[in-house]
Parts: C-alpha cells; sequence; structure tokens
C-alpha cells in the first residue's frame, strides 16, 4: 500500500509541476510588481530541481506535514480536513439513500423478471446511467431549491445556528439532503443491475429449488433465502461504492455550492495550487485504497473461501 | 463511477456463465425479444444515417459563428435551432454523434485489445507474470483517474482527438483485463488446454486459438458495455471544461451547454436533443449488449 | 421501447416548462439602453426597523478568508471586506482624495512629503480609539521581512527607508514621522500626482495597532486577527463566519459616521449558476460586487428588483507582440523582424474586427467599442476625440493593399509584401462563457479581409497558462486578446513604461517613454499639464497600435425591491449605514 502511495504521489506531482503557469500567475494584476511576484516564487522553491522540491514536500508528508496551500495561505492539512468531513458526511448519507431506492427496486425487478415492474426498474437504472450528474443537479436544485423551496440551495449550514447543538446538526444534515438525494437517484444503477441478475440466478439454485420443495411459501423464500444471499456480495460492494462517490463529488460539490473535497479539487487546478493538489489525489488513491480493502474484508467475512493474502 | 460499477457486476455475473452456444442462440435471442431487436435495427439505422450524412457536412462552414442567430428557435432557419454562436444545432448534432461515437469505438477498441491480451496472458502463465501485471492493474485501481485526466488535460499543449482517445484509453483497459484475467486463469486449467500443452502446441497459439474463442460471448458483452459507458463519456469531461477543442463538436459540448441556467430552462433544443441522443444510443447499445449476455447465459434465456 | 421513450421524454421536460413557465419566455434580444439604466435607486414604502441585509456572492469556489487589507488576494475577500471596511480616504468621482474622509491628505510637493491627519474621536469596532499607531502599522506589515503578501512592491519602496526595513537594516521605516497624535508625516524619495489617487506608495488603510503588534507577521495570516475576529472601522463588523461559505454582520455602535439603520448584513456564497435563479426568488438583495454582463439576459425580466449600472475601471484591448523583455535587466526591447512588426497591418487588423456586433448581440450593450486606453470614467484625462478603430471591412483592405499585404497565390488569403505566408497566431483566453464564440468570430473577420489567423494552442487557454506564455514572450503568440482593470490610478507607467514586466507587447520608443515620464512628472500636478499629457500619450497609442483598445466595460447590479434606497454613483457620498428595508423579508 505505501509503495502505491509513493508512486501515486511522484507521478502526480511531476505532472502537476508540467502544468502550465503557478499558483503566482494569478497575482498578475496592473498594481502589482512583477518583481515581487517573482521574488514570492523565489520564496516558495520555484526554481528548484523538482527532485529538491518532492523530497522536502514528501519528508513532510512523512511527519504529517503536507505543506501550505498557496491560495488559502494555510497548511494544506487543516485546509482539507475542514472539507474533507463535508464530503465524507455527504457521501455517506448518499451512500444509505442509495441503497434505499436500489436494493427494492433491484430486488422487485430481480423477482418479477421480464413484467413491466421490471422493465421499467431497468429502464429507469440505464436512464439514470446516461443522464449527466449536472443536468439532473440543475433541475433539482432550480425546482426543489429555487422554485418550491424545500431545500437550501448553498453551503453546508445555516449561520443563524450554534455550533452543536441540534438545530445546527440537523441544519448540516438538511442542507445534505438535496445533493445526497441527486447523487442517490442517479447512481443506483450498478447495485440495481448486480441484485437483479443474482436474483434471476438464485431461483434456480438448488437451495431455492429445496426450500420451495418443502412447500416454504414463495414471499418466504424471497424474504430469507434468495434476499440475504443476494445481499451478501452487494455488502462487498459498498467499499467501491463509497470511492466512486468521491470521484462524483467533483460535479454535485460544484452544483449545489457545497464546500468539500471535489470543490476543491476543481479550484486547486485552476489556481494551480501543486501542494493541495498533490495531497487530494493521494488522498482519494487512499480512500480507494481503504475502500478495496473494506471490500475485501467484507467478502472474506461472508464467504470464508475468500481470504486476504 | 457508474462504470466501475457496472464492470465489476458484469464480471461476477459472468463467473456463472456456460461456454457460448453459437451465433443462432443470439438470432433466437433476438427474434424473442423485441426490445433487443428494436434497439439493434434503431441503431443500425442511426448510425448509418449519421455516418453517411454527416460526409455531406463541411465542419469549418457548419461551425461558423453568426451573432445575429443567436439561439435560433427551431424551424424558421435552423430545423433544429441554434445555439449561442448562430450555428445549426441539426449539423452539430450529426457532426458531434459522428465525433462521439467515434471516440468510444476507438477508446473501446484500444481499451479491449490491451485489457484482453493483458488478461489472457496473465491468466494463461500465471506465476510471476500474474504478479507483476497484478500489481500494475492494483495500481491503476487505486488512481482516482478522473483527477489525473483534468490534470492531464492541461498538461497536455495540443489537445486533439487523438490525444482525448489516448488519455481515456490510459485508465479504462484496467476492468476489461482484470474480467479477462479472471476467465482466463479458470479457462487455462482446463483439460484441453492441458491436453494441448502436452501435444507440444505453441502458448499463443493455445490463448489466442483455443482460450479465446471459448471467452468470446463474455468479451462481445464486456465490449458492448465498455461503448455504451465510453458514448457518455465524453460529456462529463465537457462539462468540467475539458473536453474537445471548440472547433470540433461533440454531443459533450451541446449538452454541457445545459450548466448555464439560461439554456438549460428556455433553450432546450440547444441541449435536449443531444441529450436525448446520447440517451437512446446507450439504452439501445445496452439492450442489445443484454440480449447477447442472455444468449451466452442458458439460465436468463428467452427462448 | 418507443412508448417508454415518450415517458422519459415527458419525464425530462416536464420540469423544463414548469421552470421556463415561471421565467417567461420573452426572447427580445435587443441591446440594452444604457440610458435606461439608472445609478441611484428609490424603493416605495415605509422603512422597517432593523433588519438583515442579505448578500449573494457569486463564485464557484469558496472565499478564502483572509480579512486583511494588507494580506488579502482574492477579489472576493474584498467584496465582503467592503462591509467592514478599514479605509481611511475617501475620493470624489475621479478618485482624488478629499477632505470627507477619516483621514485627509496634503502634500508638499516641494518636499516630497504626504501630511495625513486624522479626525479626533474616531473608535474601531471594539472600542478602542484610532491612533496614529494605527495608520502606522499597515507599513510596518507590509515592509516587514517576514511579509508575505503582493504589496511590497515598486511603489511601496518608494517610502524612504522602505527597503532598509525590508532588509533587516532597520528597526523601522524613517519615511514615517508622528508628528502629533492626528498627524502622521510620510516622506517619499519623489512624488507624482499619483499621490493623489492614494499612489506613490500611500497606503489607504489602517490596521489596528493595539492587537497587530501582538502577533509576529509572519504568523498574522493564521491569527484569528485577520481570520475570525477582524476589528473594523466601517459600518459593520463580523459577527459569525463559516469558512468559505457565510458570514454574518452585526452593527457597528462606534461607527464614525453614525450607526447604521440595519441590524446587519449576512453575505453568502451562491455558485454562479444558480445566481439568477437565487435573485429572482427572492433569497438575497443584492450581489457582492457586480454581476458579470453574460448574466444581464437571465436577470433583465425579474419584477422584483432595479438594475443598476456603472462604467468599469477596466477595457479590454487587442495586443500584438512586438519584441521581448529581457529579465535580467528588466527592460523591454523592440523585434524590428516581429510578425507584426508593420503598423499598417496592425490598423488594418483593427477595423476589420465587428466589435460593434459582438458588443450588441452578446452584451447587450453593456459593452461598448472603446476608442482609447482610458475608462471614459477618469473625465479629465480620458480623450472623446479620439476615432478609435471602429469596424470598417474596406478601410481594413485598402490599407493592406497599401501596405503590400496582397494574395499572391490564389487561396483568398493574404501574404506578407516580400510574398511569404503569413499565419498569425492568436492567443484567446477561456473563461467568459461566451470567449469561444467571440474568438471564432473574430478569427472570421480576419478571414474576411484575407488574414489567416488561427490559435496559438489550438484551443483557448485558461487563465493561468494564458498569463504564463503572453508574460513570457512565447514564441507562439503573435497577438492575443486580454483586459486590464485600471485601478483608481490611471497612469500608464505600470502596463506600458519600458521597464514595466507588463507591457505584454513589448512595445517602447523614445518618444513613448517620454509621454508617459510627462503624466507622472512634477509639472503633472498642474492638473491640464496631466490631462494635455494624457490626451497626447493616447493619441501616440492610438497612432502606433502596438495595443489596440477593444470594449469599455459596464458593471450591472441588481438591487431587491426591498432596499428603499441604494447608490452606486462613485460621486454622492451614500454610506452602507444609511440602507434601509421595507419588508422583513426580500420580496420574490
Amino acid at each position: 500500500m505505501i509503495p502505491q502511495l509513493l508512486i501515486l504521489s511522484l507521478l502526480i506531482f511531476i505532472m502537476a509541476k508540467q502544468m502550465p503557469g503557478d499558483p503566482f500567475t494569478g497575482l498578475i494584476t496592473p498594481e502589482s510588481d512583477a518583481n515581487r511576484i517573482e521574488e514570492l516564487r523565489e520564496e516558495a522553491g520555484f526554481y528548484d530541481p523538482w527532485y529538491v522540491q518532492y523530497a522536502n514536500w514528501i519528508i513532510g508528508v512523512a511527519q504529517g506535514d503536507f505543506g501550505k496551500s498557496y491560495t488559502y495561505k494555510v497548511p494544506v492539512a487543516d485546509l482539507i480536513g475542514e472539507r474533507a468531513m463535508n464530503t465524507l458526511w455527504l457521501s455517506l448519507l448518499s451512500v444509505v439513500l442509495l441503497y434505499l431506492i436500489a436494493i427494492p427496486l433491484g430486488v422487485l425487478a430481480g423477482r418479477y423478471q421480464d413484467t413491466l415492474v421490471d422493465k421499467s426498474i431497468v429502464l429507469y437504472s440505464f436512464v439514470s446511467y446516461a443522464i449527466p450528474t449536472f443536468v439532473l443537479g440543475l433541475i433539482f436544485l432550480f425546482l426543489f431549491g429555487y422554485q418550491l423551496g424545500w431545500f437550501p440551495t448553498a453551503g453546508t449550514v445555516d449561520i443563524k445556528y450554534e455550533e452543536s447543538t441540534k438545530a445546527y446538526i440537523w441544519s448540516k444534515i438538511y442542507h445534505m439532503l438535496l445533493p445526497a438525494i441527486t447523487y442517490a437517484v442517479l447512481g443506483t444503477t450498478g447495485v440495481i443491475q448486480y441484485l437483479r441478475s443474482e436474483i434471476i440466478d438464485s431461483k434456480s439454485m438448488d437451495y431455492v429449488r429445496t426450500a420451495r420443495s418443502k412447500g416454504i411459501p414463495i414471499r418466504k423464500v424471497y424474504s430469507k433465502h434468495i434476499f440475504r444471499n443476494s445481499l451478501l456480495p452487494i455488502a462487498a460492494f459498498f467499499g467501491f461504492t463509497i470511492t466512486g462517490l468521491l470521484g462524483g463529488s467533483i460535479f454535485i460539490e460544484s452544483i449545489f455550492g457545497y464546500p468539500g473535497m471535489g470543490q476543491l479539487f476543481m479550484q486547486s487546478i485552476s489556481s494551480r495550487d501543486y501542494s493541495v493538489i498533490t495531497a487530494l489525489v493521494l488522498l482519494f488513491g487512499f480512500l480507494t485504497l481503504l475502500g478495496s480493502l473494506l471490500s475485501d474484508i467484507i467478502m472474506s467475512i461472508v464467504d470464508p473461501r475468500i481470504r486476504i493474502d | 463511477m457508474s462504470e466501475q460499477l457496472v464492470n465489476t457486476k458484469s464480471q461476477n455475473e459472468y463467473a456463472m456463465s456456460s461456454p457460448p452456444s453459437g451465433f443462432q442462440v443470439i438470432i433466437r435471442e433476438f427474434k424473442k425479444d423485441k426490445l433487443a431487436m428494436f434497439s439493434l435495427v434503431g441503431l443500425f439505422v442511426t448510425l448509418l444515417a449519421i455516418f453517411i450524412v454527416a460526409n455531406f457536412i463541411d465542419q469549418d462552414q457548419l461551425m461558423k459563428v453568426s451573432p445575429r442567430d443567436k439561439f435560433a428557435e427551431p424551424g424558421e432557419k435552423f430545423f433544429f435551432g441554434a445555439d449561442q454562436g448562430g450555428r445549426s444545432i441539426s449539423g452539430q448534432l450529426i457532426l458531434g454523434a459522428r465525433n462521439s461515437i467515434t471516440i468510444a469505438f476507438f477508446v473501446t477498441l484500444i481499451t479491449g485489445f490491451i485489457g484482453i491480451a493483458v488478461g489472457l496472458i496473465t491468466g494463461y502463465f500465471g506465476g510471476w507474470i500474474d504478479n507483476i501485471f497484478m500489481r500494475i492493474i492494483d495500481f491503476f485501481i487505486t488512481i482516482p483517474s478522473l483527477m489525473i485526466i483534468i490534470v492531464l488535460v492541461t498538461m497536455i499543449p495540443k489537445y486533439t482527438v487523438t490525444e482525448f482517445i489516448f488519455i481515456m484509453s490510459t485508465f479504462l483497459w484496467v476492468g476489461t483485463a482484470r474480467l479477462v484475467r479472471s476467465k482466463s486463469l479458470t479457462e487455462s486449467r482446463r483439460d484441453y488446454v492441458n491436453a494441448s500443452k502436452t501435444m507440444g502446441t505453441r502458448d499463443t497459439t493455445i490463448i489466442f486459438k483455443e482460450i479465446m474463442p471459448n471467452l468470446s460471448s463474455i468479451l462481445i458483452v464486456e465490449m458492448t458495455l465498455n461503448f455504451a459507458g465510453n458514448v457518455g463519456l465524453e460529456t462529463g469531461l465537457s462539462y468540467l471544461g475539458f473536453g474537445l477543442p471548440p472547433s470540433v463538436p461533440s454531443l459533450g459540448t451541446l449538452v454541457s451547454y445545459a450548466n448555464n441556467p439560461l439554456i438549460l430552462e428556455e433553450k432546450w433544443w440547444v441541449w435536449l436533443p443531444a441529450s436525448l441522443l446520447i440517451l437512446f444510443l446507450m439504452l439501445a447499445i445496452n439492450y442489445v449488449g443484454q440480449a447477447i449476455r442472455r444468449s451466452a447465459d442458458a439460465k436468463q434465456r428467452l427462448g | 421501447m418507443s412508448k417508454k421513450l415518450w415517458t422519459m421524454l415527458v419525464l425530462l421536460i416536464a420540469p423544463m416548462l414548469v421552470l421556463g413557465a415561471c421565467t417567461g419566455n420573452d426572447d427580445s434580444s435587443g441591446p440594452a439602453d444604457l440610458t435606461k439604466f439608472p445609478l441611484v435607486v428609490d424603493n416605495e414604502g415605509e422603512a422597517i426597523e432593523g433588519g438583515t441585509l442579505k448578500v449573494a456572492l457569486g463564485t464557484d469556489t469558496p472565499f478564502q478568508g483572509i480579512f486583511s487589507w494588507v494580506l488579502y488576494e482574492d477579489s472576493y475577500d474584498a467584496d465582503i471586506m467592503g462591509y467592514a471596511s478599514n479605509v481611511i480616504f475617501e475620493t470624489d468621482g475621479e478618485f482624488l482624495v478629499n477632505d470627507q474622509g477619516i483621514a485627509s491628505l496634503e502634500v508638499d510637493q516641494a518636499n516630497n512629503k504626504a501630511i495625513v491627519k486624522i479626525r479626533e474621536g474616531i473608535k474601531w469596532s471594539d472600542g478602542q480609539a484610532l491612533k496614529i499607531e494605527d495608520l502606522i502599522q499597515p507599513y510596518l506589515i507590509i515592509g516587514h521581512p517576514d511579509y508575505e503578501g503582493v504589496r511590497y512592491d515598486g511603489d511601496f519602496q518608494n517610502i524612504i527607508g522602505a527597503v532598509d526595513y525590508h532588509n533587516g537594516k532597520a528597526d523601522t521605516i524613517s519615511g514615517l514621522k508622528k508628528v502629533d497624535d492626528t498627524t502622521l508625516e510620510i516622506s517619499f524619495t519623489k512624488l507624482s500626482p499619483a499621490i493623489f489617487s492614494i499612489g506613490d506608495g500611500l497606503w489607504g488603510y489602517a490596521e489596528p495597532s493595539h492587537i497587530m503588534k501582538g502577533i509576529p507577521v509572519g504568523k498574522l495570516l493564521e491569527s484569528d486577527a485577520v481570520r475570525k475576529n477582524p476589528v473594523t472601522l466601517g459600518a459593520f463588523k463580523f459577527d459569525k463566519i463559516v469558512p468559505g461559505e457565510s458570514i454574518q454582520f452585526a452593527r457597528n455602535e462606534h461607527y464614525w459616521k453614525g450607526a447604521a439603520k440595519l441590524d446587519g448584513v449576512i453575505v453568502k456564497v451562491v455558485p454562479t449558476s444558480s445566481i439568477a435563479k437565487a435573485i429572482e426568488t427572492g433569497k438575497y438583495d443584492m450581489t457582492a460586487g457586480s454581476l458579470p454582463a453574460t448574466t444581464y439576459p437571465e436577470v433583465r425580466d425579474f419584477e422584483n428588483i432595479t438594475i443598476l449600472a456603472q462604467p468599469e475601471l477596466s477595457y479590454s484591448y487587442l495586443g500584438f507582440k512586438l519584441g521581448k523583455y529581457d529579465t535580467t535587466t528588466g527592460i523591454s526591447t523592440m523585434d524590428p523582424q516581429a510578425k507584426m512588426a508593420d503598423v499598417k497591418l496592425r490598423q488594418a487588423m483593427g477595423y476589420a474586427l465587428d466589435i460593434e456586433q459582438v458588443n450588441e448581440v452578446y452584451y447587450y450593450g453593456l459593452r461598448s467599442r472603446a476608442n482609447s486606453l482610458i475608462p471614459p470614467v477618469f473625465e479629465s484625462y480620458y480623450d472623446e476625440t479620439l476615432e478609435g478603430y471602429t469596424y470598417n471591412v474596406d478601410k481594413a483592405n485598402e490599407i493592406l493593399d497599401e501596405a503590400g499585404y496582397v494574395d499572391t497565390d490564389g487561396d483568398d488569403l493574404r501574404e506578407t509584401p516580400k510574398g511569404e505566408k503569413l499565419e498569425i497566431k492568436m492567443a484567446s483566453m477561456a473563461g467568459d462563457p461566451i470567449a469561444e464564440e467571440m474568438t471564432t468570430f473574430y478569427m472570421q473577420n480576419w478571414a474576411d479581409v484575407g488574414l489567416n489567423v488561427v490559435l496559438s494552442t489550438g484551443r483557448l487557454i485558461e487563465f493561468n497558462s494564458y498569463y504564463d506564455k503572453v508574460q513570457s514572450d512565447d514564441p507562439e503568440i503573435d497577438i492575443f486578446m486580454a483586459a486590464w482593470s485600471t485601478g483608481t490610478n490611471p497612469s500608464p507607467a505600470g502596463l506600458y513604461g519600458k521597464e514595466s514586466a507588463f507591457n505584454f507587447s513589448r512595445y517602447t520608443t523614445p518618444k513613448l517613454d517620454e509621454l508617459i515620464a510627462a503624466i507622472d512628472s512634477k509639472k503633472a500636478f498642474d492638473i491640464d499639464y496631466r490631462a494635455n499629457a494624457f490626451h497626447e500619450w493616447q493619441l501616440y497609442m492610438e497612432k502606433n497600435a502596438p495595443v489596440i483598445p477593444t470594449q469599455f466595460r459596464t458593471a450591472i447590479y441588481t438591487i431587491n425591491d426591498r432596499v428603499k434606497h441604494y447608490d452606486v454613483n462613485l460621486e454622492t457620498d451614500f454610506d452602507l449605514n444609511q440602507i434601509e428595508l421595507t419588508a422583513e423579508e426580500p420580496i420574490k
């Protein structure tokens, strides 16, 4: 795991340095002084060879110091920490909603295979796969946020509440709801499709036939046997779903003005905030690894035949 | 991200599928499934029409800006109206569809080629070859590809359709490789392979002449699904401003106009036709893919 | 399938229709008549007691939250600080210091000195009295060796002793002298008329020395005094901050012009894609800073607002690369072999552009063809008699024919007088929603007169790369389109001087240096002399066309109908403490 992250960090560091422009290009105005900007570049070590810069940076990282954001002028760790929590909570809520939508639909589609119900659900899953996130995001925002006024339209919390009161926490969740719903509605494809074919497969499995021949009512077979067996691999999916959501945050957060990691990434790219870019890619890489590890662990719990080496 | 889900999903699903049962099964499957048939015919006609008509459109002429025709409504002068630059939407739709489909096709081809080759070889040989490639594959899975693609796009100074295809392909072969490897791993342990080995058949012959045909139905399904996913791929990048250059019409660019609320609400003809075309392409390809998949999997077969 | 597809279609379109119905589909895309935009709005209705003004900050990125005039870099931070300003001078319509502010300015030209006097009895928002040390404090921060901002510049070094202080050779800046409790004397190396528009190194804001003194300059950026609870002299004070997304201001009881009538102000970040919707649905009273001109068609039909307009201190221009900047000597030299070296070619390119059409169609008349490098706001310096390069294809063709640029190989594109192919590479910046259409249109304009213009990298270049390439004289760039905001001091020295790194066209002649020197000379303290120097410079730039001004800009503001009175006029003394509301919530 560590070597993978090291290679990733080296790769992204070199790439980021290759991008034209640097954090100080953005300071050019007629009132600023070109010499002063040059001086700032030197102070920040921009003219050192890249491997010196990388070495300095990675030594810092090893000590938990990700450097300082050039645009925000605060330690990168502080900057990301603030937003990482926002993104994580949003992702978590999205996952919960996603499973709430996807599992019943997947089960229904599988159980009533080739009926109208199944066909509509499959159509929905494809359509949601095809709709670009930002189109649905904007429609939801305009309709439910502005026109109907059911949800707040930007930010993570209403400024009028005192921190860590009940109202404050509720306000936070309330602000997450609309983006999370958008997420969930669009992200169900994989789970629905997967669950559906699992269930279709299970129907012809021996244990189901045995159960049926013993006279167990069909409802019970579904709820006790098939559903459980199909759900286990879905659980294994969990880690990937979370990391997938983190990637999707880039779109959702910019539409809903939700200050999280995705939004921060886009901004760091345009302002060439190298230290933040590198740290974020590294963090996402780490989370992906963690996700797949989580999936492996769940897998090995549900299915003892699979062992992690 | 949902693509990753679909890929992983198909990977697991095929684990249960049996070896292919010939072309006839596929035909029978399509005859049974009207939706798939309709999709197949519709897809064929649409693609044919797009590629034929596209030859008669002069791209430079089409992409000429005429401010006074800004957001011209459908009907009057333009069949599908005009965009912000006063350029015909219908023309861009056809050229854009051609470009997007071409991109998707080549990306699918390249990733398919690499993925299948790597998957077959690692699965067949196993041992240290498998180990090395699995390390590489694991590494690619760690990479947050969307982020790296964005960094790459800002880095590359001259950026055309070709570069776009290669950047995409760099990150998308991994899923296919993983799937094919797991298949080829089990396939390689079968008796017929062992028999062939003892007879002294060359490894390449065994891999490409014996194992690959046995996996063909899975490979076809995988490629169809990848293709469907890749059609929609460019859209997201265009939205983020990292799509194709402006002078190249593309479905992604048309859809991403919807990011401007004024266009989203009032100038539906700019973005809706392209969205529906993408939707149609993806649905049709997926229905066709499903039918093929069913014919490969006796348990789900309709007839 | 077809049936289902239709259902889907309906599902997709239905919300559109709902939304569309609310906005109305009236598409009269005629240009805005600039005269119809007022500078001032007065709304009917009885003012309520107190109330909170809701302000939208339209941005797709969180604000940085550096609330200090010496340290901030992000213009959004500046917009926010506008509500809790530490400004000590007030200026008139031409941005010259008058005596209406906290401090007044007296200039001793003979001795290169400025004398700043502050009113008595002024208090910070924490109740502490404003002292003369508070005026010295910002200089001590900017000049400090540990200072990380951009404001330690050439102008700042004009203060006597600033360099020694910056290099650690002195404990304080020798040019700053506290005369008595209300008077500060600042000595400069040289003075120009720019001192009256707070230039030459003079600093226009105070810093609370009773707080700042205790914080090392290197730690200032992270300190609570800058990030969490800055103290101010303005009409409102910071009450609560949610980093990156919203800020709550409360009335400053100690405000020297009298406590505000409002209870407070809330500023919240709103993504640019939904800002019009937010205004329409009455979520906000106004925006912090102006709205982009391209948003105008979205807001123009709203019935709950009044649109105010104000000319901007900026211009767009077309620049030609004519030489190189030597970074070691810091001097621009012209290259007689440059592709754009022929002044006739440059002039023809100016005449060939149909900027009028772009302004009318895409900017709704909120931008107009610029005729000069000085925005008209600077009334005494702006030369309205200049003709500029208005759209004239015949004239462009004529000039090119005369100069020997003719098509010799029959491809409808002109060759150089030497008979070589001419390919002009243009750099154009991405970002503006219509940047792409505009650039393509201009390239068509040039193709119409037979000039082959192509994009430098094959596409639009995003902001950072753009200025990186333009400033480093990238050989891939022959011409470029950009914009400058002039700030309140219109002196061209910083943008067109021989030694300026921002003189992007690298055009420099002895005559030009002379003209620029005249503008900032001692003689120019005489207003007529300076105005005349400006006129001559503008004329010279027009004739030689190293850059061709293309657009003047107008900023628009939307004010909700519940705001009783608001004023964007630069000349009146409208202040935030006068704002009143007529309803509890913004009108929908």
